[in-house]
Parts: structure tokens; C-alpha cells; sequence
């Protein structure tokens, strides 16, 4: 790039501000220039050192550039000041029209600026979501016009209907039931002797409300929802309406006549349902679909309905008034009793009743805000698609809080709610702003202990044990329809959301917007399932809420289950539409799903103190909730307390589900103690000795044994600097749990590195420093011999014919059958094998030997020992993590994989689970981090996304690391498009290089065989959900192989082969013999057969966990017709 | 996808015979399977004097030894008799390598320039396998006694095709080469774990030659740097002050001087260091956007939208 060429492209960058793509073109171009000048040096033979080069390059290309265009320093200046000015007007919108093409450098910088978390963060979630908002903002289409076309005749039809006499109740029904329509009355339905008379007139007026008109819906929605409200005329209602249902019996009759009507007119078009409101029974409406060939049934997705209306009554907003259907307020009395006081508050029935009167209010209440705010519709519609991946949604089942309540509390955030009742939200906020604001709401403001007010609240005084999100102007509670658990469940996943928005090196916009939360069984520890017909029939109810059952049960769970859940949650089934013929749906059949989120550290708990015995008051309510399960007990410390003793899990049933059990039993009955399925952690049994790092302990006492006794050598020629361990059994991670009882020797020993001081004695040859390793191992093992008790040391040698590569170990076996594989670390071999790659005048042959060396080096004392420690204490921190772990490897040995996948990618992967949870909490029980692992090697795109795990938990991997490991990565892909030699690429805070374990490991083939196999198992998880069989998943056919060679027990190193010997004293010997300490025929077996026929096989192998070998022939070896060699010149 | 068999099997490609092996059953597979070998007289690009008397071999079974070769030839093949096989050595690539000349079973050493054979042959560590293996499909050249033998070695071969004559693999060897299966890997067990005293014995052996051989290049070093050559120049080498552990130490410590002069200047001190920073900040930031837009874009690619 010369100078003054450089110079002339800024001068026109200055002058006309749009023209700069061709600056950036060159810049682009010329880092593209730099790779590929080191592409075509790749070959086959050398590519280690090439690339190695390469990688240099690439790493310089980008640092250098900056420093070639001294000259236009200043115009520069100006247009970063420029930008700065300019920067609040782009976050607000102003420029979002813009394509990013034509976008002057200006906003370039400020675009990338104008992510609020500094310069660090990437610009790329912002440019994420313009381009996702982009596609699903709403359009004019197909079926839009359909559906308008629709509303426009159903608006027709509404206001052709003939006005209908007022009639008692039973001559109103008798009517309606001859056109075979029933008033879907409410339950009570109104008795036969009530004086009001039911009456229709024309509608007041007819409406379209909701995120349709105003253009707050996804487009990509499968399905289109309109709302129409139809307003009733006032003149229908009286002023004591509002009490013992009468509002809502003339609402069913009118609605009922519109139906009719409908049903009437359009019957052959449109099907014509009821339906409830999100799932209040209270409020019916009318759903109006397209009957296409379809009978109108969600569960054909392919063929389910483009739209759907549905047609709602409103009544004034001032027929009633609204202080008497505040939230305190009782509407629904009871005859017998006058005393008014008694009666509790009916909230639900008055906002029911209130959000009839108020549907054209807030919809007014949204235009205005989208008006006065240019980003309130995008920030509703990335709320819309947030909830929708959430599952969340308006209707009671999905929790009561969808797209209506977080429009309506962005528009009433953008007047008030803030300190001294100023605005929360800005007009000029972005939507994104506006987005994470609410969120931040919803996420750390407790609404049920400090409700959100809007306005000047005059009429609200109290506070609830429910969320309220009042809005004072209009006198209504948002959240009415939340209950204690789904609000927490909102919670919580507005904190998750929060947490993975503020990580600032993970992208975040998948799990936040596209990535649904799929199956329960991934999102809850543990799950519940109850009969609905069962806990229906034991209904104790008191409260008046949507589901008084619910509240009860949700109620005893929390309260029994106390610290050992985090979290409760209950799913219904939501009520389905039914026809207008009957009034009422048919009664739910389905299951009422409890999820537990387990606290890992409380779970599992045996003992639960409850209050003192002193405490009568305390002492009798608790004797009273836990029934005969209370005893009172004297404890060590000699207090008397009321407990409660569960028995040990090894009887089958985890604590969990004894409390659940029990409960339901004693409060709910012995039937729906008896529909109860329970769900827990299934995965347990497929793993022996499970339970956490304990198994482990003997293994880790032996190491620190064999660490003070190798320390404790004083005849060393050299001071020991450290040793490290470098073996999954060190890690709390491998399949099997190191048995290390009865003496019985381990089979594979666990690799440890020695590192001696530096000393300057060591030869300078790489050839001599293996022998004198080996030396050094020799003088180790003679005097370990004679100094330990209780210890047998044997050399053994590794790696024949590579002389620069490590030569060899010292097995260490103690008595008690614990064995270690000692190796020494030298430090200085790095530097000489670098040195010896770099000479130019070495044969490829060498190079290569030298490269592999140099890999072999790095991974067995470097990079291994530190992540041993890492993953160590990963399973301390986390009580589920070693289990997952172990059935993660588990799964890809019953696969045939773990030949292919090193063990380090699969423990980086479930690290990931751990580490960076999004979108769930992490992972407490071993069943869920192994499906949500699962669920996330089923998505990873491994050819464009690497693998970075920060495993260290305070934030040790910086910016500088995550940017040098995505550099590696980019050029690693440059380098070696077709994935011939790295596939997968995994990095840590620990190991920056990322194909450390995955140099030329698995291939394509290999890793493409894991997505599809994890995906597999995630269309089970889903398919089966709460049936699913967890073994099922392990269960890999054959029959995919061209051939399986099974090996005999005597290949793993079993046992069992001596027992021709008839004595038992013999016997014992012979078990206890160290000399078979490492001896794996089996794997000894798979690598020759993979030097020998590897270049036309792929041999798949499960270790020890299956005793096979199969093998799939290379596509290079397929018969192939005989061609005649013609050649045309 | 298994290469089955073809029904026909031509009896020669090009120069090449095609014998076919029978190889017999064992408990776990009991079926017979056969195996082709290719055969012709070598003809190397440059041939030696050995040349005449040696016979090609292409698709060596992985089990071969010279022992099998040799029995092959005097018990089944009409008695020819061989002086020596040469297998294949390692694969490198994917290509296959032309056949070396005998593989040396004693290890290069490092050092290889101008190295004396000698020292070469002590301080080797035990071998670790009784036997060795080849890949599959691999080469061999077997030297025959005299080029009479070669011929009536092909001629035989070409004989035995011809009649259809079943030759069994590894027939008459029973016992003369190390078993293969599981004692093979319990024999390599064995000898991965030497005694503690042959493997002393040979890192002895080794070290004491490579003190010597470390002696005597120093002091040919030192030679070399104290005399000038024939035109009077001396010849500049490696050596003297400068070892390796020096050049380390030079380099860190270069690295700290250039440390210490940064500290000293400080970093906002000039104007234009100020200046510089601040586009670089810039520049970075236009860089990553367009980074970003780019990946973006990919992504979109890939959704399909």
C-alpha cells in the first residue's frame, strides 16, 4: 500500500463521508492478502511448521496495518468526534433504516461503539438483532389479507345482528339452544329464580385491539392473531352489574348471541369456537378460524390454521366504578352471610372484570407510547420473541405474562414508575435499552413485596402476596393473572437472561432470542407429574385466585421442601377451545407437571430439624403440617427439636421423593399420591459409585501419599520443583471410579509429572535428555524402592522408535493398589524442539517427528496438568459435575467415539454446561447437566463456532485471550477450510491453542457422527419427555458398521482369566500382581490396528465400556469399475 | 461398501502376478479368507547390482516376516532360496514410499552429520515388540540368493496360479515366529517393562558415548576456530560463549532493557503517542465492526434468510 494512495482514499473518506467501502475493501483485502500468501505452502507433508508460520502472519496482519497511514491521523480525529455527537442519535433509531452498506464510517465507529458495555464487547449482538428485527418485524401479507378480509365481514355480520327482548335467563337459553348455541355461562352458572333479564342491542362499537393493530408481532409467527373487541352497548348493564357474576352472565348471553350469529353467516367459512381468554374461565370468547382441510387441531402444525380472531366483549370504561373493584374488594357475596368483612377479596373476578372495561384504554395507552418512543415497537417485539423462546405467555398455563403485559408495562415504564413518579424509561432509550430496563425490572424488583405503582396511587394502599404492577390511572393490576411460582419462574429467567446479557464475551443473542427452552426435563432437576381428574377431587380449598388447587399445592411443596428446592414450579395444561354447542369445556384430562429446581447442597439432606419443643405454638403447627412423620427428637447438642428422619437413597427413592411423596399423601390424599410419577435423576444408576468425588478420595489420599514420599527422598541429585497430576481418575472424572480396595492393583495407572529444578547439567541434545530422563527415573525408582514402604516401582518404556519424544515412565504401585505413571517434565524441550523446526536445513521426515513431539510435549506436561487442576476443582465447585462428566463419557464410549473423541473435548464440553449455563441455571443434578450437554453438542456448529470455556470461574480467561484464541481460530479455518486436520477446536483459560487435544483426533466424519447422535438423543428427549428411559440413550445398534470384531473379557485386562488356578491363595497372588499394572491388550490391540489399516478403516471403539471394535471401510475402498486408461491428447 | 471379492480375479496385472494366499480360519473367525499378493522382478529407476536377483512384492499380508517369505519361497514356491527381505518402511502421507533398502534396525541418533557409524550401535533401548507388523498393502523387496532362484522364485509363482494350486500363508512356520493375538500384546508388556538392569546398562552405555562424542566435537569446534582455513579465513561455528542457555539469557535480558526504556519515556508523554493510540483505538474499532458485519452476514447465510 503506498503512502500517497492511502492518503488520496482518506481525503475522499473525508470529503464526501459515504464513499469509504473501498477504504475498507482495502483493508480487508489486504489482511486476506496475508493468509493466503501462506495457504499455499500447506501441504500434507510439513504442516505443522507451515502452519505454525502461517499463524504467525495472520496474527501480524492485523496489528501492522493501523501503522501504515501516518498521514491521515487528523481526518480521523474528526470523524471519531463526529461520531461521538452523532451517537445518541443513532442509538435511537435514527439510523437503523440505514443499511449497512451505505453507512458512512461515522457510524461505523459509533455503531460499534454504541453497545453500551464498552469497546471491548463486540458490536455483534447489536448487529444480531437489527438484522433479527429486520426479519420479523410484521408485513402486509398472504394471509394478513386474509385475515383483514375476514375481520372486515365478521365486523359486518356483528353489526347486522337483530337486537334481541330482554328474557329471563331460562327463555334466553331455550332461545339460543334452538340454533343449537349455548351461553357459556361461568361456573356458578346463574340460578333459575334471578330477576335480571339478559338482552342484546347492537354493539357500542367494534375494534381491533392488541399487538396486531399495533404492530408489535412477530411475523414469523406460524400463527396470526387478531383481537377484536366488540363493545357492548351500556345501556345493557346496571350499576350493581359488577357483583355475584352478573357482568359476566350478561357478557356470556351477549356473547353467546354473537356466536350465533356468526355460526350463522359464515358457518360454512370459518369455524366457530369458544374459547376462554388466556385461560380465564371467567371471560369466554369467540375464535373465529379459517376451516381449511384441516379440522382445526394445533397438534398438525404443517397444516394448523394462518390466523385465528378472536372476538372479546368490552364494556365502558366507566359503567362500573373502578374503586369498587379494587384489589381488596370483594364482589362475589354470599347470601347468608351479611357481615361484609368476612368475605375475602376477590381479585381475580374484579380484574377479570376490569380488563373488560379497559381493553380500549390500553390500546390507546400502547399507540401513545409508540409515538412518542421510536423504539417501543421493536423493544415489544424483542420482548415478544424473548417470551415466545422462554415459553412464557398471556394465558394462565404459560404463566399470565405475555406480550400484552410487557407492552403495557414498556409503555407505562415510559411515563412513570420511576423515583418521585418521574419515568423509568426515556423516549430517547434504543429498544434494546428499553428491552434489558425492563427486564432489569423484572429480574431484581420483588413485585410481591414492593409493587411496581404507576400514577398517582390514590386508591392503592395495600400490598399483596401476589405481584402487582399497578397502574394507578386506569386502576388495574397487570399481573393479575400471575401466580406466586410462574412469577418466580419469570424471575428467574429474566435474571439468567440478564446474566448472559452482561457476559461480556459470550454471545448471548441465541440463547436470549432464538434458541426455545425445549424440553422440561432439561430445564427442571426434577419432575412431578399428578393427575388434574385426581387432585381435582381433593380440592381443600379457601382462597379465590385462578387455581385455588394450584396455589394449595404449590403451597405445601414450598413449605415442605424448604432449602432443598431453589425453585417450584407448576405447569397445566391450557384449556383447549370447544364448541359453541356445549357451555362449558370438557373437564382436563391431562397432568398437572411439578418442576423442582434441587439445591444440590440441601437435597439430600437425611434429617430436617424443625422448631424446639418449647416453641408450643411453632411446635403444633409443624406436627400439623408433617402429620406423623414429626418426631421429637434429642439431639447431640441437647436440644429437643421436632424432626423429621428420611431414609437413605440407596433404598431407591432420593429424599426429594420421599418428601414429595409423603406430602401429597397426607395433604392431598392417597389417589393422587398414587398418580404421582416422579422423574428424578435416572441417570444415577448407570454409573457405579456415583455419588460425587467421594469414590475418588482413596485415589487422591495415594497421590498426596506419594507426593510426601517422593519429597521425602533425600538422595535426589536434583530438588523437586512440583509435581502435577495429568489423569482423568486425578480429576474426579473418569467412567470407572479407581477401585483401589482389597488390594486389587488398579489397572490403568494415573499419569503424574515430575518437574525437577533447573539445572544446567542437562545435556543439550534432545536425544540425551530422554536418556537422561530416563536415568533419572531409574535413581527415582531404586530409591523409592528402598526408602517407601510398602511401594513396588517398575520402568517401562514408551514410544519406541520417536527418540525426541518422551521414552519413558516409572510405574509407581502401592501396596494398596493404588498406581501412578511418573513421568519427567524438562522445561528447556519446548525451546530445543522449537529450535530444532526451525532449521532449515532438516528433511520433512525429522520436521514432522519434531512437530509431533513438540505436540505430544505440550499435552502430557503442560496443557494436561492444568487442566487436570481446573477440572479438579470445577468438581468441587460444582456437586453435579464429576457425575456429569462421567456419564458424558459414558455416552461416548457406548457410541464407539471415545477412540476418536479425547477425553479433555468431553470434559471441556460439560464445563461448558457448567460454566456457561444460559439459558438455564446450572446444571444440579447429574441426569440434567448430562442432557442439556447433550442438547448443546446436538446444536454446536462446530465448523464455525470454537469451543472457549473460561473454566476458572473469576473471569481469568481476558479479552486479550478470547481475541487471541478467536485469531487462532479464524486462521486455523483459513488454513484448513475442508477440516482435514483440526475439527473441532477447544479452548480454555488454560489452554489458549485450542487444538491441543484435537490435532487431526476426530475427524469429520467422527464429529459429525457425535451431532447427529446427540441430536438423536435430544428428538427422544423431546419425544418422550417425561418417559423417557435415560438407559435408552446409551443404547447404540451395530448394525451402521461394515464390521464388528468382538473382543473377550481377557482383552480388558479382566481378571477372571485365572481362574483355572483352583487355589485361593493363588488366586489372591495373582491379583494383587503389579506386573499387570498397564497391561491393555485391548487398547494396545486398537492402535496397531489403526497403523495398519487405518488409512481404509475407521475403527470405532467403546473401551472397556463395550467390548467391541468396529469398523466402517473408507468410501476410497468401495469396488470400482475397471477403467480402460484412454487418454485423448 | 466391504470390498467384496470380485468373482474373477485376473491372474496378472501389467507385469504383476497375482498369487493367492489362502489364509486359514482361527477359532473366533473360522472361514477361510484369501489374500493377494502381487509379484514381479524389481525394476527400480536405478537399479544396483543386486537388481537382477530381487523379486517386488506389492500387498504384503501385516503379518509377514522374513520367515514367512523365506518358507514361502523354499517350501511352497519350488525351494528357491532367499538371502533377505526388505519391507516397507513407515507410511508417509498418503503416498507410499518406494522401498528402502534394508531397514536398519539400529535407531539414527540424533547427531547425523558427520556422525561415525560406531557410536550408533550402543546405548540402544530394548525393543519393545517381539515382532514387527506392516501396514496394509505394503511392499517388499525379497533378495534372492542368485538370479537363478529370483527367476525359478516367479516362474513358480506364475506356475502355481496357473494351476490353481492352493498355497496356505504362514503353513509351515509354526512356532518359528512370535504368536500374534493376545500373547502378543502380553509378550510387548513384558518387554516394555525391562529390568531394571539392562535398561541401567544401556543408558550407561548410552551416556558415556555421548560425553565422548560431546568431547570430541568441542574440541574439533575449537579446531576449527583456532585455525584458519586454506585461504586464511576462519570459519565461523557454533560453540565457545555462545550455548544455548546463554542465548536465552541474552534475550531476556534485551527484553528487559526494552522494558525499561518504555517505563522511562511513560506512554502519554509525547503528543503523537497520544495521537497514535487513539486511531489505533479507532482503526480497531472499524476493524471489529466490519469483522462483525461480515460474521453477521455468514450467519444470515446460513439460517437461509
Amino acid at each position: 500500500m503506498a503512502p500517497s494512495n492511502a492518503k488520496r482514499r482518506k481525503l475522499e473518506h473525508v470529503s464526501s463521508g459515504e464513499d469509504d467501502d473501498d477504504s475498507f475493501a482495502g483493508f480487508s483485502g489486504s489482511e486476506e492478502d496475508s493468509s493466503e500468501s501462506a495457504q499455499p505452502s500447506v501441504n500434507a507433508e510439513s504442516v505443522g511448521q507451515d502452519f505454525a508460520q502461517g499463524l504467525g502472519m495472520d496474527d501480524g496482519g492485523i496489528d501492522e496495518n493501523p501503522a501504515e497511514e501516518p498521514e491521515s491521523t487528523v481526518h480521523l480525529e474528526q470523524a471519531v468526534a463526529r461520531a461521538s455527537r452523532e451517537e445518541q442519535a443513532i442509538v435511537n433509531g435514527a439510523a437503523k433504516t440505514a443499511q449497512p452498506k451505505q453507512m458512512p464510517m461515522a457510524n461505523k465507529i459509533s455503531y460499534s461503539r454504541s453497545y453500551e458495555s464498552g469497546p471491548s464487547k463486540s458490536g455483534i449482538f447489536k448487529l444480531q438483532m437489527d438484522d433479527m428485527l429486520e426479519r420479523v418485524r410484521p408485513r402486509q401479507g398472504k394471509r394478513e389479507a386474509a385475515a383483514e378480509a375476514a375481520l372486515h365481514r365478521l365486523k359486518q355480520t356483528i353489526e347486522q345482528i337483530a337486537p334481541r327482548p330482554a328474557q329471563s335467563v331460562e327463555d334466553a337459553e331455550r332461545a339460543l339452544l334452538k340454533e343449537k348455541i349455548v351461553i357459556p355461562f361461568p361456573d356458578p352458572r346463574p340460578s333459575k329464580d334471578v330477576l335480571y333479564k339478559l338482552e342484546y342491542a347492537k354493539p357500542a362499537n367494534i375494534t381491533v385491539v392488541g399487538s396486531h393493530v399495533l404492530k408489535v408481532t412477530s411475523a414469523v409467527r406460524r400463527l396470526l392473531q387478531i383481537d377484536m373487541v366488540v363493545q357492548m352497548p351500556s345501556h345493557l348493564l346496571q350499576s350493581k352489574d359488577y357483583l355475584n357474576y352478573r357482568f359476566f352472565y350478561k357478557r356470556a348471553y351477549y356473547l353467546a348471541c354473537v356466536a350465533a350469529a356468526l355460526s350463522g353467516a359464515h358457518g360454512d367459512e370459518y369455524s366457530v369456537s369458544y374459547s376462554s381468554m388466556h385461560d380465564n374461565v371467567l371471560l369466554p370468547v369467540i375464535q373465529v378460524r379459517p376451516t381449511g382441510k384441516t379440522s382445526s387441531v394445533a397438534d398438525k402444525p404443517a397444516k394448523a390454521p394462518a390466523w385465528q380472531i378472536d372476538i372479546a366483549l368490552s364494556a365502558a370504561d366507566d359503567v362500573f366504578s373502578a374503586e369498587k373493584l379494587g384489589m381488596s374488594k370483594n364482589c362475589v357475596r354470599k347470601n347468608d352471610e351479611q357481615v361484609k368483612a368476612h368475605d375475602s377479596p376477590t381479585p381475580l373476578y374484579n380484574s377479570s372484570l376490569r380488563t373488560c372495561m379497559l381493553m380500549n384504554a390500553y390500546l390507546v395507552l400502547q399507540h401513545k407510547a409508540a409515538s412518542s418512543c421510536a423504539a417501543y415497537r421493536d423493544a415489544c417485539l424483542m420482548g415478544s420473541l424473548w417470551l415466545e423462546s422462554k415459553r412464557l405467555g398471556s394465558s394462565i398455563s404459560r404463566g399470565g405474562f405475555g406480550n400484552f403485559e410487557w407492552g403495557v408495562i414498556v409503555a407505562l415504564l415510559l411515563r412513570g414508575g420511576g423515583p418521585n413518579g418521574k419515568a423509568l424509561l426515556g423516549p430517547g432509550y434504543s429498544s434494546y435499552q428499553l428491552f434489558k430496563a425492563t427486564l432489569q425490572l423484572l429480574a431484581l424488583q420483588d413485585l410481591r413485596k414492593k409493587p411496581l405503582v404507576v400514577g398517582e396511587a390514590k386508591s392503592f394502599t395495600e400490598s399483596s402476596e401476589w405481584p402487582v404492577v399497578w397502574d394507578a390511572e386506569r386502576s388495574h393490576n397487570i399481573l393479575y393473572k400471575m401466580t406466586d411460582w410462574s412469577y418466580q419462574a419469570l424471575q428467574s429467567t429474566a435474571k439468567r437472561t440478564l446474566a448472559a446479557l452482561g457476559d461480556q464475551h459470550f454471545d448471548a443473542f441465541d440463547s436470549t432470542f432464538t434458541t426455545p427452552v425445549s424440553s422440561r426435563l432439561l430445564d427442571h432437576d426434577c419432575l412431578i407429574e399428578l393427575a388434574h381428574a385426581a387432585l381435582a377431587k381433593s380440592a381443600t380449598t379457601k382462597r379465590e385466585r385462578s387455581s385455588p388447587l394450584l396455589s394449595d399445592l404449590y403451597a405445601v411443596l414450598r413449605r415442605g421442601l424448604g432449602d432443598r428446592v431453589d425453585e417450584v414450579d407448576l405447569h397445566v395444561p391450557s384449556t383447549p377451545d370447544w364448541n359453541i354447542g356445549v357451555a362449558r369445556p370438557p373437564p382436563s384430562t391431562g397432568s398437572v407437571t411439578v418442576g423442582l429446581r434441587v439445591d444440590p447442597e440441601h437435597a439430600h439432606r437425611l434429617v430436617d430439624h424443625g422448631p424446639s419443643a418449647d416453641n408450643k405454638a411453632e411446635a403444633a403447627a409443624f406436627r400439623a403440617f408433617w402429620g406423623d412423620k414429626a418426631k421429637l427428637r434429642r439431639f447431640r447438642d441437647g436440644s429437643i427439636l421436632e424432626s423429621l428422619v428420611w431414609a437413605t437413597e440407596e433404598a431407591g427413592q432420593s429424599v426429594v421423593e420421599q418428601v414429595c411423596r409423603y406430602l401429597l399423601g397426607k395433604h392431598f390424599g392417597a389417589r393422587v399420591e398414587g398418580s404421582a410419577r416422579f422423574v428424578g435423576d435416572e441417570c444415577i444408576p448407570l454409573l457405579w459409585k456415583a455419588n460425587g468425588i467421594a469414590p475418588f478420595q482413596p485415589l487422591m489420599e495415594a497421590y498426596k501419599q506419594l507426593e510426601t514420599d517422593i519429597r521425602g527422598l533425600e538422595a535426589l541429585p536434583l530438588s523437586i520443583r512440583q509435581i502435577m497430576s495429568a489423569d482423568a481418575q486425578l480429576r474426579f472424572a473418569s467412567i470407572e471410579a479407581p477401585s483401589i480396595t482389597h488390594g486389587i492393583k488398579q489397572a490403568a495407572p494415573a499419569a503424574v509429572t515430575l518437574q525437577f529444578e533447573g539445572s544446567s547439567r542437562w545435556p543439550d541434545d534432545l536425544v540425551a535428555v530422554q536418556r537422561t530422563k530416563l536415568a533419572f527415573l531409574l535413581k527415582l525408582g531404586e530409591l523409592m524402592n528402598d526408602n517407601v514402604e510398602a511401594v513396588q516401582s517398575r520402568m517401562g518404556l514408551e514410544n519406541q522408535g520417536e527418540d525426541v519424544s518422551n521414552q519413558g515412565f516409572l510405574d509407581i504401585t502401592y501396596d494398596n493398589g493404588a498406581a501412578f505413571r511418573l513421568r519427567i517434565h524438562h522445561e528447556r524441550e519446548q525451546g530445543m524442539l522449537e529450535r530444532q523446526m526451525k532449521l532449515k536445513e532438516l528433511d520433512p521426515k525429522t520436521k514432522q517427528t519434531s512437530a509431533l513431539a513438540l505436540a505430544s510435549y505440550k499435552r502430557d506436561f503442560v496443557k494436561g496438568s492444568a487442566h487436570t487442576q481446573a477440572i479438579a476443582q470445577l468438581a468441587t465447585r460444582f456437586p453435579g459435575f464429576t457425575g456429569t462428566v462421567r456419564l458424558i463419557k459414558k455416552w461416548f464410549a457406548s457410541h464407539l467415539l471415545s477412540n476418536h473423541i479425547p477425553d479433555e473435548i468431553m470434559e471441556l464440553c460439560v464445563a461448558r454446561s457448567f460454566t456457561q449455563p444460559d439459558p438455564w441455571s446450572v446444571p444440579s443434578s447429574t441426569q440434567n447437566g448430562f442432557l442439556r450437554t447433550l442438547a448443546w453438542l446436538a446444536k454446536w456448529n462446530w465448523r464455525e463456532e470454537p469451543l472457549i470455556v473460561d473454566m476458572s470461574g473469576s473471569g481469568e480467561l481476558k479479552d486479550v485471550g478470547y481475541q487471541a484464541i478467536g485469531t487462532r481460530f479464524e486462521a486455523w479455518r483459513k488454513l484448513d477450510p475442508a477440516l482435514n486436520r483440526v475439527v473441532l477446536f477447544a479452548a480454555s483459560h488454560v489452554d489458549h491453542d485450542g487444538t491441543t487435544w484435537t490435532d487431526g483426533q476426530p475427524s469429520k466424519v467422527v464429529a459429525g457422527r457425535m451431532t447427529a447422535l446427540a441430536g438423536a438423543a435430544m428428538q427422544a428427549v423431546e419425544a418422550q419427555s417425561i418417559d423417557l428411559d435415560p438407559a435408552s440413550l446409551f443404547v447404540s445398534p451395530l448394525e451402521d458398521y461394515d464390521f464388528v470384531l468382538h473382543l473377550s473379557a481377557a482383552a480388558f485386562g479382566s481378571r477372571k482369566k485365572s481362574k483355572e488356578t483352583g487355589f485361593k491363595n493363588l488366586k489372591v497372588q495373582n491379583t494383587a500382581d503389579t506386573s499387570l499394572v498397564g497391561f491393555q491388550p485391548a487398547e494396545d490391540f486398537l492402535t496397531e490396528l489403526q497403523t495398519l489399516y487405518g488409512a481404509a478403516i475407521v475403527f470405532f471403539c467403546g473401551g472397556a465400556e463395550r467390548k467391541v471394535i468396529a469398523g466402517l471401510w473408507s468410501p476410497l475402498t468401495a469396488p470400482r469399475a475397471w477403467k480402460v486408461n484412454l487418454r485423448v491428447f | 461398501m466391504v470390498p467384496t471379492k470380485s468373482p474373477a480375479v485376473a491372474t496378472s496385472v501389467n507385469d504383476f502376478t497375482v498369487l493367492p494366499l489362502r489364509v486359514p480360519g482361527l477359532p473366533s473367525y473360522p472361514k477361510d479368507t484369501t489374500h493377494h499378493l502381487y509379484l514381479r522382478a524389481n525394476a527400480p529407476k536405478a537399479p544396483t547390482a543386486d537388481t537382477p536377483r530381487e523379486v517386488f512384492l506389492v500387498n504384503v499380508p501385516i503379518d509377514a516376516t522374513d520367515v514367512h517369505l523365506r518358507s514361502l519361497f523354499a517350501n511352497q514356491l519350488g525351494g528357491a532360496r532367499v538371502e533377505s527381505v526388505a519391507f516397507e518402511g513407515a507410511r508417509v502421507g498418503k503416498g507410499i514410499t518406494a522401498p528402502v533398502a534394508p531397514a536398519r534396525k539400529k535407531r539414527k541418533r540424533g547427531q547425523e552429520d558427520g556422525e561415525s557409524a560406531a557410536p550408533a550401535e550402543v546405548g540402544l533401548l530394548p525393543e519393545t515388540w517381539d515382532r514387527e507388523t506392516h501396514c496394509s498393502g505394503g511392499t517388499a523387496i525379497v533378495t534372492f540368493v542368485d538370479k537363478p532362484s529370483a527367476e525359478s522364485g516367479l516362474r513358480e509363482a506364475r506356475r502355481a496360479v496357473k494351476s490353481g494350486k492352493t498355497i496356505t500363508w504362514g503353513e509351515v512356520i509354526d512356532g518359528k515366529v512370535p504368536a500374534l493375538g493376545l500373547a502378543r500384546y502380553a509378550a510387548h508388556h513384558k518387554r516394555r517393562h525391562p529390568s531394571h538392569h539392562a535398561l541401567q546398562e544401556s543408558i550407561d552405555a548410552y551416556m558415556t558415548t555421548f560425553a565422548a562424542q560431546e568431547a570430541a566435537r568441542a574440541k574439533a569446534l575449537a579446531r576449527q576456530r583456532a585455525e584458519p582455513d586454506e585461504d586464511g579465513f576462519i570459519t565461523v561455528v557454533r560453540g565457545g560463549r555462545s550455548d544455548l542457555a546463554r542465548e536465552d539469557a541474552v534475550r531476556l535480558k534485551e527484553e528487559e532493557l526494552k522494558k525499561r526504556q518504555e517505563k522511562m519515556i511513560g506512554e502519554g508523554f509525547y503528543k503523537f503517542q497520544h495521537r497514535e493510540r487513539k486511531k489505533k483505538e479507532s482503526q480497531a474499532l472499524v476493524g471489529q465492526f466490519e469483522m462483525d458485519r461480515r460474521r453477521v452476514e455468514e450467519m444470515r447465510k446460513r439460517r437461509g434468510g
